[in-house]
């Protein structure tokens, strides 16, 4: 089956950093939040790691951004400007997975290196990539350090409306943490897609090389 | 008008009394001159002193008020001579006392406190700075309201036996207790009180070290506590960080005592503050909102829930600036007594589950307050849910601890996308279990229609009767 690089380098670094993190983050912000509930290590523990491991996503999501911001790369998150195609386009793609994969049909989408994004993933990541990571990490940065912040966040309302705030996108993550490896996984084979985050290199099947869910 | 007669009073007591001073200092400086030392000047009294001790320092002398009060006039003579008012003399405070008037027969006096209140202002001419810092303080305001035990000046200094400030420093000695007897037990038997007692011990605090002798304001208004606590530990704020994420925001929104008396009872006060002003918001004098308003939004009477609490912000915000008046919280001790009952470090509370839990002890009872006119909080109680409550995101905006006030809405919404991060998948992956076998149909059928269109022959990818759906 033939291949193509999609996943550069940095972008497969960044994705496995922030893949680790994000599990870390969840698990550490679930015992913060819910002490007593869940025991792993103790508050202050919880606390000290979950600091520690967002300032390194914060960095690491300098990694991804760098790269897009200078490399040709970056097509891949143009949004495309016609909403009619757009959403044409995504309803495709939604039918697909809801109707059209259990029957064997192919994917719509036809990975190459400037549009590794079908419709529905290119939304999405548009909206995590540039409004939810970033935000997540603004609130977390004021949240961190309340009394050096409190300008900023008295601005924003008050710290129980940040923390609100970053609370609600950890809601979204952790759904999204189930669900993305999950997509992921209905590629043409089942370890597909992980397996091209890994080697950089996804698998293009041909009209005819499309496999069922099953 | 009583002021200005009470003023006309006290500057010809101060002139009188300026005069009598002047000669006393004249005759120490010539004592002095002749080689006497000023201590043997100091505890020796006067001759006219002499002559007034003659009488008053006759146990049991005292005088029948007309309202049945009795008015004690015994002085103790070697506590008048030691005092540092020896200097002065009798008549430096009992200057309108003439041998024409004494004893004052034609002079009622209504009552004892009457008697001390004229005196308190023979204080000021000597200790007018004294005088200017307890006026602005909470005794002075309860003496305005007219409370009739608020202290004044010889409540707290017995007038015929004030030694030197760093002569009375002893734990024993302290008047506070006579007032705050509660409150002074705890301290006694605080890391504080303790210290204090050792013998030679004058560097661990006594009251007046963190509420001030003369200007005491209302504990619970203001930063002058928590500075208290930190011009003593400096290092505090430091040593803290090292251990305590966030330790500023904590000296912020947490009282000292609520960790350094562990077995307090504790509770958040929501403030009502002043964003365009930078400070509490306080009540005017004569113009009594804060409670009425509460009341009024306080329908059921149950203490304020979440709606009535941003009701109550909306009325502090009807006239001027929007968002002027927000809430601000802090964790403090539930009493005065409480607040006095200091542990050594060994004992703070360091752990954090203690607070950042749900249901956490602290997080049970809640008020919302105002300063009142005399510099005390007003409070009015509010319901444990308006901490937890997403209706309170904006209210109690200032005030959040992870854990032991999180929303509970916000635990549903987690519950919900971890059901679906569970559910999408597994729901699909079932999905394609179920049609497993019309999907293949439809695939076998697309194979022969392929084939068909090729011309080459594909029974075997055919489909029968017994594929067909049932």
């Amino acid at each position: 089956m033939p291949s193509i690089y999609v996943h550069p380098l940095p972008v497969r670094i960044w994705h496995w950093i922030n893949a680790l993190g994000f599990v870390a983050m969840i698990v550490t912000g679930v015992q913060i939040r819910y002490v007593g509930l869940i025991d792993l290590m103790s508050f202050r523990s919880a606390v000290v790691l979950h600091n520690w491991i967002g300032l390194v996503l914060i960095g690491n999501f300098f990694i991804w951004f760098l790269f897009y911001l200078f490399s040709d790369k970056i097509k891949v998150y143009h949004p495309e400007l016609s909403p009619a195609k757009h959403f044409r386009a995504s309803f495709r793609q939604l039918k697909y997975y809801g109707y059209g994969i259990f029957k064997g049909e192919p994917n719509p989408h036809h990975v190459s290196v400037y549009h590794k994004f079908n419709p529905m993933q290119s939304m999405t990541y548009q909206v995590i990539m540039l409004l939810l990571v970033p935000l997540q990490f603004y609130t977390g940065v004021l949240l961190w350090d309340v009394k050096r912040f409190s300008g900023m966040i008295d601005v924003l309302g008050g710290v129980r409306v940040v923390d609100t705030l970053h609370v609600l996108i950890f809601i979204f993550f952790v759904g999204f943490i189930f669900i993305h490896p999950y997509l992921a996984s209905l590629g043409h084979t089942r370890t597909a897609h992980f397996k091209a985050m890994f080697t950089g290199y996804e698998e293009v099947e041909d009209e005819a090389g499309h496999t069922p869910l099953r | 008008m009583t002021s200005s007669r009470s003023n006309g009073t006290a500057k010809k007591t101060t002139f009188r009394a300026d005069l009598v001073i002047a000669a006393k200092l004249a005759l120490a400086a010539l004592l002095a001159a002749i080689g006497l030392t000023a201590s043997a000047a100091g505890s020796v009294l006067s001759e006219p002193d002499q002559q007034c001790l003659g009488c008053h320092s006759a146990k049991g002398l005292e005088k029948k008020l007309a309202n049945g009060e009795t008015l004690s006039l015994h002085v103790q003579g070697p506590a008048f001579a030691a005092s540092v008012h020896n200097m002065i003399g009798c008549a430096g405070c009992h200057a309108d006392v003439t041998l024409k008037n004494h004893p004052p027969v034609k002079t009622k006096i209504a009552t004892t406190r009457e008697h001390t209140l004229a005196l308190t202002e023979v204080c000021r001419t000597c200790h007018a700075d004294k005088f200017k810092l307890y006026e602005g303080s909470i005794h002075a305001a309860l003496l305005r309201d007219g409370n009739p035990i608020a202290p004044v000046c010889t409540d707290c200094h017995s007038p015929h036996a004030v030694r030197a400030k760093a002569a009375r420093e002893s734990i024993t000695d302290v008047p506070c207790r006579n007032c705050h007897g509660s409150i002074f037990d705890a301290y006694a038997e605080s890391v504080h009180g303790k210290a204090r007692s050792q013998p030679g011990n004058m560097s661990a605090p006594i009251c007046a070290d963190c509420h001030r002798a003369h200007d005491v304001s209302a504990a619970t208004t203001g930063d002058q506590l928590k500075n208290a606590c930190l011009g003593c530990h400096q290092g505090a704020l430091a040593s803290h960080q090292t251990w305590l994420p966030n330790a500023a925001r904590h000296f912020d929104a947490v009282s000292c005592p609520a960790c350094h008396a562990p077995a307090a009872k504790r509770k958040v006060d929501l403030r009502l503050y002043d964003n365009v002003a930078q400070q509490r918001v306080a009540e005017k004098a004569g113009v009594p909102q804060f409670e009425s308003r509460a009341r009024l939004a306080d329908v059921k009477g149950a203490g304020l829930d979440a709606m009535a609490l941003q009701s109550l912000l909306r009325e502090f915000n009807r006239e001027g600036i929007d968002n002027k008046t927000t809430l601000r919280g802090r964790l403090e001790v539930s009493t005065g007594v409480e607040a006095h009952q200091l542990a050594g470090n060994a004992q703070a509370i360091r752990d954090c589950a203690k607070c950042h839990r749900q249901g956490a002890d602290p997080f049970q009872s809640v008020t919302i307050s105002i300063v009142g006119p005399d510099g005390r909080p007003l409070r009015y109680g509010a319901q444990q849910e308006v901490l937890n409550s997403m209706i309170s995101v904006d209210s109690v905006g200032g005030f959040y601890a992870i854990g032991g006030t999180r929303i509970k809405l916000l635990d549903m919404l987690l519950i919900l996308a971890l059901l679906s991060g569970v559910a999408v998948p597994a729901g699909h992956l079932m999905l394609g279990w179920l049609f497993r076998r019309y999907a293949k149909k439809i695939r076998e059928q697309e194979a022969s229609r392929r084939a068909g269109a090729q011309g080459q022959p594909q029974s075997a990818a055919r489909p029968t009767d017994a594929d067909a759906p049932k």
